[in-house]
Protein backbone atom coordinates (compact mmCIF):
# COMPACT_ATOMS: atom_id res chain seq x y z
CA UNK A 1 0.00 0.00 0.00
CA UNK A 2 1.28 3.49 -0.82
CA UNK A 3 2.48 5.49 2.20
CA UNK A 4 0.12 8.12 3.56
CA UNK A 5 1.75 11.52 3.96
CA UNK A 6 0.48 14.41 6.10
CA UNK A 7 1.97 17.90 6.34
CA UNK A 8 4.64 19.20 3.97
CA UNK A 9 5.29 16.37 1.47
CA UNK A 10 8.53 17.82 0.09
CA UNK A 11 10.00 17.72 3.60
CA UNK A 12 9.34 13.97 3.85
CA UNK A 13 11.39 13.44 0.68
CA UNK A 14 14.53 15.38 1.65
CA UNK A 15 17.56 13.09 2.00
CA UNK A 16 19.42 13.21 5.30
CA UNK A 17 22.13 10.80 4.15
CA UNK A 18 24.83 13.42 4.78
CA UNK A 19 23.65 14.02 8.37
CA UNK A 20 24.08 12.17 11.63
CA UNK A 21 22.33 8.86 12.25
CA UNK A 22 21.54 7.27 15.60
CA UNK A 23 19.59 4.19 16.65
CA UNK A 24 17.91 3.84 20.04
CA UNK A 25 17.45 0.18 20.99
CA UNK A 26 14.30 -1.04 22.64
CA UNK A 27 14.12 -1.03 26.44
CA UNK A 28 12.00 -0.08 29.47
CA UNK A 29 10.13 3.20 29.23
CA UNK A 30 12.01 4.79 32.11
CA UNK A 31 15.34 4.11 30.46
CA UNK A 32 13.98 5.18 27.07
CA UNK A 33 12.92 8.46 28.65
CA UNK A 34 16.41 9.06 30.01
CA UNK A 35 17.91 8.21 26.61
CA UNK A 36 15.50 10.60 24.95
CA UNK A 37 16.87 13.51 27.01
CA UNK A 38 20.50 12.44 26.58
CA UNK A 39 20.09 11.98 22.83
CA UNK A 40 18.43 15.34 22.26
CA UNK A 41 21.13 17.07 24.38
CA UNK A 42 23.80 15.30 22.31
CA UNK A 43 22.21 16.32 18.99
CA UNK A 44 21.91 19.93 20.21
CA UNK A 45 25.57 19.95 21.33
CA UNK A 46 26.96 18.78 17.99
CA UNK A 47 24.52 20.50 15.63
CA UNK A 48 24.70 23.96 17.26
CA UNK A 49 28.49 24.19 16.94
CA UNK A 50 28.43 26.04 13.58
CA UNK A 51 26.72 28.94 15.40
CA UNK A 52 29.22 29.33 18.23
CA UNK A 53 30.69 32.60 16.90
CA UNK A 54 27.76 34.54 18.37
CA UNK A 55 26.60 33.67 21.90
CA UNK A 56 23.02 34.72 21.12
CA UNK A 57 22.84 32.67 17.90
CA UNK A 58 24.42 29.70 19.62
CA UNK A 59 21.92 29.76 22.51
CA UNK A 60 19.05 30.06 20.04
CA UNK A 61 20.29 27.24 17.78
CA UNK A 62 21.16 24.99 20.73
CA UNK A 63 17.78 25.49 22.36
CA UNK A 64 15.66 25.12 19.21
CA UNK A 65 17.49 21.94 18.16
CA UNK A 66 17.23 20.56 21.70
CA UNK A 67 13.52 21.30 22.08
CA UNK A 68 12.56 19.90 18.68
CA UNK A 69 14.67 16.77 19.14
CA UNK A 70 13.39 16.19 22.66
CA UNK A 71 9.72 16.43 21.65
CA UNK A 72 10.04 14.11 18.65
CA UNK A 73 12.11 11.51 20.47
CA UNK A 74 9.87 11.66 23.59
CA UNK A 75 6.86 10.95 21.34
CA UNK A 76 8.65 8.05 19.66
CA UNK A 77 9.61 6.56 23.04
CA UNK A 78 6.13 7.05 24.48
CA UNK A 79 4.08 5.72 21.57
CA UNK A 80 6.34 3.14 19.92
CA UNK A 81 5.68 -0.54 19.50
CA UNK A 82 8.64 -2.66 20.66
CA UNK A 83 11.58 -2.01 18.35
CA UNK A 84 14.27 0.45 17.42
CA UNK A 85 13.92 4.17 16.97
CA UNK A 86 15.92 5.53 14.04
CA UNK A 87 17.02 9.16 14.24
CA UNK A 88 18.58 11.25 11.47
CA UNK A 89 19.64 14.85 11.90
CA UNK A 90 21.31 17.45 9.74
CA UNK A 91 21.51 21.12 8.79
CA UNK A 92 20.30 21.79 5.26
CA UNK A 93 19.82 25.20 3.62
CA UNK A 94 19.83 27.12 6.89
CA UNK A 95 17.42 24.79 8.68
CA UNK A 96 17.91 22.04 11.22
CA UNK A 97 16.13 18.85 10.12
CA UNK A 98 15.28 15.90 12.29
CA UNK A 99 13.71 12.65 11.13
CA UNK A 100 12.51 10.01 13.60
CA UNK A 101 11.22 6.61 12.54
CA UNK A 102 9.48 4.10 14.82
CA UNK A 103 6.72 1.50 14.76
CA UNK A 104 3.25 2.26 16.14
CA UNK A 105 0.10 0.15 16.45
CA UNK A 106 -2.98 0.83 14.32
CA UNK A 107 -4.98 2.44 17.16
CA UNK A 108 -2.18 4.95 17.82
CA UNK A 109 -1.85 5.63 14.08
CA UNK A 110 -5.54 6.38 13.63
CA UNK A 111 -5.71 8.62 16.73
CA UNK A 112 -2.71 10.50 15.46
CA UNK A 113 -4.14 10.87 11.95
CA UNK A 114 -7.30 12.40 13.45
CA UNK A 115 -5.12 14.96 15.22
CA UNK A 116 -3.29 15.71 11.95
CA UNK A 117 -6.65 16.28 10.22
CA UNK A 118 -7.56 18.76 12.97
CA UNK A 119 -4.25 20.53 12.39
CA UNK A 120 -5.29 21.28 8.82
CA UNK A 121 -8.48 23.01 9.94
CA UNK A 122 -7.12 25.64 12.35
CA UNK A 123 -4.11 27.76 13.20
CA UNK A 124 -1.70 25.86 15.49
CA UNK A 125 -1.69 28.79 17.94
CA UNK A 126 -5.48 28.56 18.33
CA UNK A 127 -5.35 24.77 18.68
CA UNK A 128 -2.60 25.09 21.29
CA UNK A 129 -4.74 27.31 23.53
CA UNK A 130 -7.74 25.01 23.00
CA UNK A 131 -5.69 21.96 23.97
CA UNK A 132 -4.36 23.72 27.10
CA UNK A 133 -7.94 24.48 28.22
CA UNK A 134 -8.96 20.84 27.56
CA UNK A 135 -5.98 19.55 29.57
CA UNK A 136 -6.86 21.82 32.49
CA UNK A 137 -10.25 20.15 32.97
CA UNK A 138 -9.26 16.56 32.13
CA UNK A 139 -6.16 15.78 34.18
CA UNK A 140 -5.97 12.16 33.03
CA UNK A 141 -5.17 13.06 29.42
CA UNK A 142 -1.61 13.43 28.18
CA UNK A 143 -0.36 16.93 27.48
CA UNK A 144 -0.60 16.65 23.67
CA UNK A 145 1.21 19.97 23.39
CA UNK A 146 4.47 18.84 21.80
CA UNK A 147 3.55 19.16 18.14
CA UNK A 148 1.37 22.20 18.77
CA UNK A 149 4.16 24.15 20.51
CA UNK A 150 6.59 23.22 17.74
CA UNK A 151 4.21 24.46 15.03
CA UNK A 152 2.97 27.50 16.98
CA UNK A 153 5.94 28.74 19.01
CA UNK A 154 8.88 27.47 16.88
CA UNK A 155 7.41 27.88 13.37
CA UNK A 156 8.43 24.28 12.69
CA UNK A 157 7.61 22.74 9.31
CA UNK A 158 6.59 19.12 9.63
CA UNK A 159 5.68 15.98 7.68
CA UNK A 160 4.38 12.58 8.82
CA UNK A 161 4.53 9.39 6.74
CA UNK A 162 2.56 6.26 7.66
CA UNK A 163 3.53 2.97 5.99
CA UNK A 164 1.63 -0.26 6.63
CA UNK A 165 3.83 -3.29 7.22
CA UNK A 166 2.69 -6.81 8.04
CA UNK A 167 2.35 -6.40 11.79
CA UNK A 168 2.56 -2.71 12.52
CA UNK A 169 2.72 0.76 11.00
CA UNK A 170 6.00 2.53 10.41
CA UNK A 171 5.68 6.21 11.34
CA UNK A 172 8.30 8.64 10.06
CA UNK A 173 8.20 12.19 11.43
CA UNK A 174 10.30 14.91 9.79
CA UNK A 175 10.57 18.39 11.27
CA UNK A 176 12.56 21.49 10.32
CA UNK A 177 13.25 24.75 12.14
CA UNK A 178 15.09 27.77 10.74
CA UNK A 179 18.54 28.37 12.22
CA UNK A 180 20.05 31.82 12.87
CA UNK A 181 21.43 33.39 9.67
CA UNK A 182 25.06 33.61 10.78
CA UNK A 183 27.17 30.50 11.08
CA UNK A 184 30.94 29.87 11.18
CA UNK A 185 30.84 28.11 7.86
CA UNK B 1 8.38 23.45 50.59
CA UNK B 2 10.65 22.00 47.96
CA UNK B 3 10.53 19.34 45.25
CA UNK B 4 13.68 18.33 43.41
CA UNK B 5 15.58 15.61 41.57
CA UNK B 6 19.04 15.54 39.99
CA UNK B 7 17.90 17.88 37.18
CA UNK B 8 15.59 20.46 38.77
CA UNK B 9 14.47 22.16 41.96
CA UNK B 10 11.17 23.91 42.71
CA UNK B 11 10.65 25.73 45.98
CA UNK B 12 8.46 28.41 47.52
CA UNK B 13 9.39 31.33 49.75
CA UNK B 14 6.35 33.20 51.08
CA UNK B 15 4.38 34.09 47.94
CA UNK B 16 7.14 33.46 45.42
CA UNK B 17 7.83 30.16 43.63
CA UNK B 18 11.26 29.50 42.14
CA UNK B 19 11.88 27.06 39.27
CA UNK B 20 15.43 25.94 38.61
CA UNK B 21 17.15 23.59 36.15
CA UNK B 22 15.70 21.31 33.49
CA UNK B 23 12.08 20.02 33.52
CA UNK B 24 11.88 16.87 31.43
CA UNK B 25 9.38 14.70 33.32
CA UNK B 26 7.31 12.08 31.53
CA UNK B 27 3.83 13.62 31.64
CA UNK B 28 1.07 15.17 33.77
CA UNK B 29 1.28 12.39 36.39
CA UNK B 30 4.97 13.01 36.93
CA UNK B 31 4.35 16.76 37.28
CA UNK B 32 1.40 16.24 39.69
CA UNK B 33 3.37 16.77 42.96
CA UNK B 34 4.70 20.11 41.67
CA UNK B 35 1.21 21.09 40.54
CA UNK B 36 -0.17 20.29 44.01
CA UNK B 37 2.57 22.21 45.81
CA UNK B 38 1.97 25.38 43.81
CA UNK B 39 -1.83 25.11 43.71
CA UNK B 40 -1.69 24.94 47.51
CA UNK B 41 0.24 28.21 47.59
CA UNK B 42 -2.20 29.89 45.17
CA UNK B 43 -5.01 29.12 47.64
CA UNK B 44 -3.24 30.52 50.72
CA UNK B 45 -4.93 33.90 50.32
CA UNK B 46 -2.03 36.01 49.01
CA UNK B 47 -2.88 39.15 47.03
CA UNK B 48 -0.17 38.31 44.53
CA UNK B 49 1.97 35.30 43.69
CA UNK B 50 5.17 35.34 41.64
CA UNK B 51 6.58 32.50 39.53
CA UNK B 52 10.29 33.12 39.07
CA UNK B 53 11.31 31.12 35.99
CA UNK B 54 14.64 32.84 35.41
CA UNK B 55 16.52 29.70 36.49
CA UNK B 56 14.44 27.32 34.35
CA UNK B 57 16.77 26.53 31.46
CA UNK B 58 14.64 24.02 29.61
CA UNK B 59 11.27 22.32 29.83
CA UNK B 60 9.40 19.82 27.69
CA UNK B 61 5.85 20.29 26.45
CA UNK B 62 4.46 18.54 29.53
CA UNK B 63 6.26 21.18 31.57
CA UNK B 64 4.60 23.89 29.46
CA UNK B 65 1.32 22.15 30.22
CA UNK B 66 2.08 22.42 33.95
CA UNK B 67 2.67 26.19 33.75
CA UNK B 68 -0.51 26.61 31.66
CA UNK B 69 -2.60 24.65 34.17
CA UNK B 70 -1.24 26.73 37.05
CA UNK B 71 -2.06 29.91 35.12
CA UNK B 72 -5.64 28.69 34.63
CA UNK B 73 -5.86 27.89 38.35
CA UNK B 74 -4.75 31.46 39.14
CA UNK B 75 -7.24 32.82 36.59
CA UNK B 76 -10.08 31.15 38.49
CA UNK B 77 -9.18 33.24 41.56
CA UNK B 78 -10.29 36.58 40.24
CA UNK B 79 -8.49 38.85 42.76
CA UNK B 80 -5.10 37.15 42.70
CA UNK B 81 -2.34 38.88 40.73
CA UNK B 82 0.01 36.39 39.08
CA UNK B 83 3.44 37.73 38.14
CA UNK B 84 5.64 35.60 35.86
CA UNK B 85 9.32 36.52 35.75
CA UNK B 86 11.34 35.24 32.79
CA UNK B 87 14.56 35.87 30.93
CA UNK B 88 15.71 36.12 27.32
CA UNK B 89 18.74 34.03 28.35
CA UNK B 90 16.65 30.88 27.91
CA UNK B 91 15.12 31.06 24.41
CA UNK B 92 11.99 29.00 25.19
CA UNK B 93 10.73 31.71 27.50
CA UNK B 94 10.24 34.43 24.87
CA UNK B 95 8.61 31.85 22.58
CA UNK B 96 6.18 30.15 24.93
CA UNK B 97 5.53 32.43 27.94
CA UNK B 98 3.37 34.90 25.95
CA UNK B 99 0.85 32.02 25.61
CA UNK B 100 0.24 32.30 29.38
CA UNK B 101 -0.75 35.94 28.91
CA UNK B 102 -3.25 34.82 26.23
CA UNK B 103 -4.76 32.39 28.75
CA UNK B 104 -4.96 35.00 31.51
CA UNK B 105 -4.86 38.63 30.34
CA UNK B 106 -4.40 39.95 33.92
CA UNK B 107 -1.17 37.96 34.32
CA UNK B 108 1.87 40.22 34.48
CA UNK B 109 4.68 38.88 32.32
CA UNK B 110 8.14 40.33 33.06
CA UNK B 111 10.69 39.17 30.50
CA UNK B 112 14.10 40.71 31.22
Amino acid sequence: MAPKIFGIESLAEISLDSGARLTLRDGPLQLGWKHSGMTSDFIAEIMALPYSRSRKDYLQAHHDIGYLSNELIENAVKFRQPGEILIEAGIIDGSFLLRVKNAVDSATASRFQQLLHRLQSKEPGVLLLEQIEINAISPESGSGLGLLTLLSDYDARMAWTFENNDEHIALTTTAAVAMPPSSNR
Amino acid sequence: MEISDENFRVWAEKNEVYFDGVFRLAGPDAYAPIYSLITGLLHEGHKQVTFDLTGLEFLNSSGINLLAKLTIEARKMGDLLLIVKGTHQHPWQAKSLPNLKKLHPLLELRLA
